[in-house]
This record gives structure tokens, sequence and C-alpha cells, in this order.
């Protein structure tokens, strides 16, 4: 398996926040999603998958260059477009994609234009003029143009209106079609991360609670109501991440669910009126809300 | 290559309850017991179904698998999944459904305190309704509408 | 360290472009300020070398401050960052832009100044005075080139680039104090003496050492950030 990326032993000090102790791999063709609060250290995560900071401890590698010292050759075939980044404003659209066009040999104009005409926008229109979401979209246009091996996106649907959101989702959808390319993207609409992506990376606290594929991360996860005369300690439990009473009635978040926790509720005192799969936003709220690693 | 999508996508619904991969799972297998694909069809790649329907590759994967466990679809290595030949395969995934319907039937009796006999006197009850406002299914004949 | 051309050249390309504007206003506005030079009336010498020294010292500012404050402002630099450069390439398209875009103006006008002075009736012993003059521009522009590629605090880089320009006028009177100098000055000859050439390499190697002490102190970081 070629890997897009891999981080071994990562650990980066600021003066109010430390990134510790990450290993996290991407193999190739795949999408994984971040998860994360503001403050988590995503953004310190991709900055160091794009060469621009550099790990106090452990090694980077992505798309075969060690990072930083190759991050030109990197560079050449990553595809980064984040939060802060902003195009020049007094320059267009057009005047953007031609800088991008003389600079990379992938560009594919025929691609540039049917992307233009799906995000609806204006290449003559000059940036200053741009909404926030137009300009997420050209950003995103300048890099899904060029076919990058690797696209590294930084809250890309963060902020849409719900239309320019879907052409978004839409367009990193046709990137699954080339096994070669992988995507990594961190969101706060984790809806997207849940149908979009093959693996959840979560960040809490500068480390990473869980990276793990998405259908067996979310197996492990479930709602339970219960009815019964108390809880009986069961809120102690390594498997539960919460439970909230009401009466008689319970509710408990499961982190490890296994077939026969059911069982082991009745013996407990507690009849199980019903167990649902929980959304990932659900999950992660849970998780940042009990403090333990998920 | 790269250009326009090959496949119309399926429905998946982010409203819908069910999971994603269980919507795929049904749906193809609606498809082919409509007869909208026939033994022998050739399915989507798993990339191109998961492009086109917009969602992750590795949810098209369970899908597939779930639906070869269940004997709808047959994978042959390096060459992608076709509709398998025998047409009672559904079946088995339909008595699953008869399953799942069959415990939340169990489950609400519960709740209302009914005992099994009461149960089967509603049950019976229910059938001789049913009975009455629509012709018998016949399991000889075609797929069912 | 290899250098990677394109890009270079391709982002000092790029910064051209975007001064492209005010270099029009700057070189417009000098040129003007050389009619007035050499219309012969008192008035349009004091106001055109006024003016002048306006144009001179807007320059260097604005070319300092949009390709490196602004682009750091207003977080172009990020986008900057995600091309395939390394910081070292960046440095390098920086300084190299920037010498070009203060390079165009204040070159037109050393050259003009000098032209002016030579070919109209203005005495000229002005011309030596005048490089005395423009030399000083040149070195504080250099200082305020290091200071910005150095700093990233706005207030500093304000506070360098106006500091060293408002220093023009005790210069200025410097420059007045010094007999050599001053007694050349309203002759019709060009007159070498010595402190002027003293000071006028001294100008010279004080601006070349600031760019190439910047150039390598930056050279050597192998992060953006």
């Amino acid at each position: 398996m070629t890997a897009a990326f891999t981080l071994s032993g990562i650990a980066k000090r600021y003066p109010h926040f430390t990134l510790q102790d990450v290993s996290l791999q991407l193999p190739e063709g795949q999408i994984m999603g971040l998860v994360g609060v503001n403050g988590a250290g995503k953004t310190t995560l991709l900055r160091l998958l794009t060469g621009l900071v550099r790990a106090d401890a452990g090694a980077v590698e992505v798309l075969g260059q060690c990072m930083p010292e190759g991050q030109v050759a990197a560079k050449r075939e990553i595809g980064f477009a984040s939060e802060d980044m902003r195009l020049y404003r007094g320059q267009s659209l057009h005047w953007h994609m031609e800088l991008i066009r003389r600079i990379y040999p992938g560009w594919d104009a025929a691609y540039a234009a049917e992307l233009v005409r799906r995000f609806d926008l204006r290449p003559q229109q000059i940036v200053a003029g741009f909404s926030h979401g137009q300009r997420v979209k050209a950003l995103l246009l300048l890099c899904l143009a060029r076919r990058p091996r690797l696209l590294l996106l930084d809250e890309p649907t963060t902020g849409l209106d719900p239309v320019a959101r879907l052409e978004v989702l839409e367009a990193l959808a046709d990137v699954l079609r080339d096994e070669r390319r992988s995507v990594l993207f961190s969101s706060h609409n984790t809806q997207d991360i849940e149908q979009l992506a093959d693996s959840i990376s979560f960040l809490h606290q500068g480390r990473l609670l869980a990276s793990a594929d998405k259908e067996a991360f979310l197996d492990r996860w479930r709602r339970v109501v219960c009815q019964g005369a108390g809880m009986n300690g069961v809120a102690a439990w390594p498997e539960i991440a919460s439970a909230r009473a009401n009466g008689s009635l319970f509710e408990l978040k499961v982190r490890h669910w296994e077939a026969d926790l059911p069982a082991r509720l009745n013996a407990a005192g507690l009849a199980v009126q019903r167990v649902d799969p929980m959304a990932l936003e659900d999950i992660f709220v849970t998780t940042v809300r009990a403090g333990e690693p998920a | 290559m790269h250009s326009m999508p090959v496949t119309t996508p399926l429905f998946l619904s982010t409203s819908d309850a069910r999971p994603m991969y269980q919507q795929i799972v049904d749906q193809i297998t609606a498809k082919v017991m409509a007869a909208d694909w026939l033994p022998g069809h050739a399915l989507p790649s798993i990339r191109e179904l998961a492009a086109s329907s917009r969602v992750s590759v590795i949810t098209v994967k369970r899908a597939y698998e779930d639906l070869e466990r269940a004997g709808v679809i047959e994978t042959r290595h390096g060459k992608g999944s076709v509709v398998a030949e025998r047409t009672e395969l559904p079946r088995a995934l339909l008595e699953e459904e008869l399953g799942r319907h069959l415990a939340a039937l169990l489950a609400c009796a519960a709740r209302l305190g009914l005992a099994h006999t009461e149960l089967h006197r509603l049950l019976d009850q229910a059938a001789a309704r049913d009975a009455q406002s629509r012709p018998p299914i016949n399991p000889s004949e075609g797929p069912l509408p | 360290m290899s250098l990677n051309v394109p890009i270079i050249r391709l982002l000092v390309a790029k910064d051209w472009q975007l001064f492209q504007k005010q270099l029009a206003a700057h070189v417009l506005g000098g040129i003007l300020a050389l009619c007035l030079l050499g219309h012969g009336k008192p008035w349009s010498f004091y106001f055109g070398a006024l003016l002048l020294l306006v144009v001179m010292v807007s320059a260097a500012c604005f070319s300092i401050s949009t390709a490196l404050l602004v682009e750091r402002k207003e977080q172009t630099l990020a986008f900057v960052m995600s091309l395939p450069v390394s910081p070292f390439d960046y440095m390098v398209a920086k300084l190299a832009g920037n010498l070009l875009t203060f390079a165009v103006p204040f070159g037109v006008m050393v050259l003009g100044t000098v032209g002016v002075i030579l070919f109209t009736p203005l005495p000229d012993g002005l011309f030596v005075y005048s490089l005395l003059l423009f030399g000083y521009i040149l070195l504080a522009y250099s200082v305020s080139l290091a200071v910005a590629m150095s700093v990233q605090s706005e207030g500093w880089n304000t506070f360098a680039m106006i500091g060293s320009m408002v220093l023009i006028n005790p210069v200025i009177m410097g420059l007045g104090q010094i007999e050599a100098i001053s007694s050349t000055v309203r002759e019709d000859a060009i007159v070498w003496s010595g402190p002027a050439l003293l000071i006028l390499s001294s100008e010279i190697l004080l601006s070349l050492s600031a760019i190439a002490i910047t150039a390598w102190v930056h050279g050597r970081k192998p992060v953006f950030h």
C-alpha cells in the first residue's frame, strides 16, 4: 500500500498549545475526514503536512518526500486550501487561474472551465467583490483544476450556503474516481465527513483520540434508551461515554458496542427500549464532553 | 475518464434513518427484484458508484460485501461485480427484514404489557383484515409490483 | 540551496504586475518634479525638489508595503506558500521583486535629476549634492527593506520607514554644515570633495550590507513559520 502521507510520533510545541504523540497515515486513494474543535490542532497538522512548519519530534512523509525538506517537490502535487488563505483582492479570478496555469503543468483548462460553470463563478470578476462562498469555491477551483495527487482542505464547506456546499461535495466526490488521488479534509459539517470519508481522525487538545475506518468507527457507537429503577453504577462502565436520567428513563451513549450489552444492562436492572446508531456529530460532541479517548 | 459521471446515482438520503450502506443494499436489491438489473448485469465499479452517489468508497465496499453475502451479486476477482444468476436470492434479505420487524413487534408488545397469546390474536385479526383488502400473494408468480 | 528559478520569475512578475498603477503614478510625479526643477525659478526649484523627495520616499515605502507587508496582512502569503516554493525561493523573489519595483522609479529619477542639473541653467555643483541625497534615500530604503523582511509587526515597519525618511531633514542640514560640500553647491562645476566621496561610498556600502545580511539571515530559514 502506498501512503499518501505518514506522520510518526509527531510533536509540536507552541507557547499556548502542544500537539503531541500524533501518528497518522492516509493510504493512497482514500479520503480522510479530520474532526476536532477549533484549537484542537487541525491547522497545525495541515501545516506540518505542507511543510510550512517543522515538527519538534517525529517524522513527516508526504507523497514520498520528507517534510519540510522536500516541501517544494511535494507541493507540486499537493492542493492546499485553508481558511486563512486569501487571493489578491485587486485581481480577477482569471488572473489567478493564469498564474496557477503557468506554475503547474497539470492544469486542465477544460476541467477548470467546467468547474467555473458548476461553481457559478465569473472569471472576470475582481476578487474584492467575491462573497465568502465564492472565495472558498475559487480557492478550491484553483486546487482542483490541477488534479493534484493529494488534496489538503481546511474547512472546504464551512460557511457555504446549502447549494454551494453540495457543489463542493460533488466536486470532491469526483476526485474519488482516480484511485491514485487522496484527500484529507477537516470540517465542522460532520455530515460531510460521515458521508464522504473512508476514515475519520479525531483530534482533541493536541492529541489524536481516534483514527479509524469510518464504518467501523461509527459501528462502535450506539445510543441506548432503557428503563429501570436506577443506574446501578452503569454510568461508570468503561464502554459508557455518557449517561442521562429522566425519572425511570435512561439514555446511554455507548462507545464500544458489544452484542451482549443489552443482556448485561438487563442484569443491572435496565430494560433496553431502543438501540440506535449515532450520527458523527453526536459522537463528536459526546466525546469532547466526556473528555476521554473515543 | 475524468469528466462526466457515467453512472446514474442511487437515491441516497441523509434524512433516511437507515445507514448509507443499508440504503445502497436495499436499493440495489430493489432494482434486482424489479428486474431493472438482470442476472449477469455488470454493477458499476465501487469507485464509480461512490463518486456518482457522493459516498465514501468504504461504504460502497461494505454494501457490496453485504450484497454478496446475501447472494444478490457475485464478485469476480479483478473483474468487478455482476448480478447473481439465481432469482430467489432476495429471499434471504427479506427474511432478514422480517426478522427485524418481528423483533420490533415483540419489543412494542412488551412495552404494552401484552401476553404472547394476546399478540397472536391481534396478528390473526390484522391478517384477516389484510386478506379482505387485497388478493393473496402467490410466490410462484413474478416479482412484486 | 537550489533555486526554483521559474517560480521566482513568476513571483517577481506577479509583484511587478501588482505594482503597475503605483509605478505609473510615481514616475509621473517624478517627471513633474523634474520639470519644476528645470524650470529655473527659485519657487519651482523649491517645489520641484520637495516633490522629488516626496516621490522617492513614497516609491520606497509603497514598494516595500505592497510586496511585503500587505501580502502578509491580506493573507495572500498563505496562498503563495502553498505554491511549490521554498522559504529561500520566496525570499529571493521578494528581494528581487522589491529591488526592481524600487529601482525603476529610483533610477529614472536619478538619471532625470542628473540630466536636469547638467543640461539646464541649474548650477552643476548640485550634481554631487543630489547624489548624496539619493544615496541617503537608497540607504533608508535598504534599511526599511531589511526590517520589513525580518519583522512582522506593522508598527515597527512603519517606524522604520517613516523614521528613516524623516531623518532626511537632519541629513540635509548636516550636509549643509560640511564646508567642503556646501561651498561647491552653487558653483557650476562638478567637484568631488573628500567628505562627499566618503559619504556617498558609505551610503552605498551600508545599503548593500543591509540587503546582504538580510538575505543571508533569511536564506537559512527552512520553513515559513
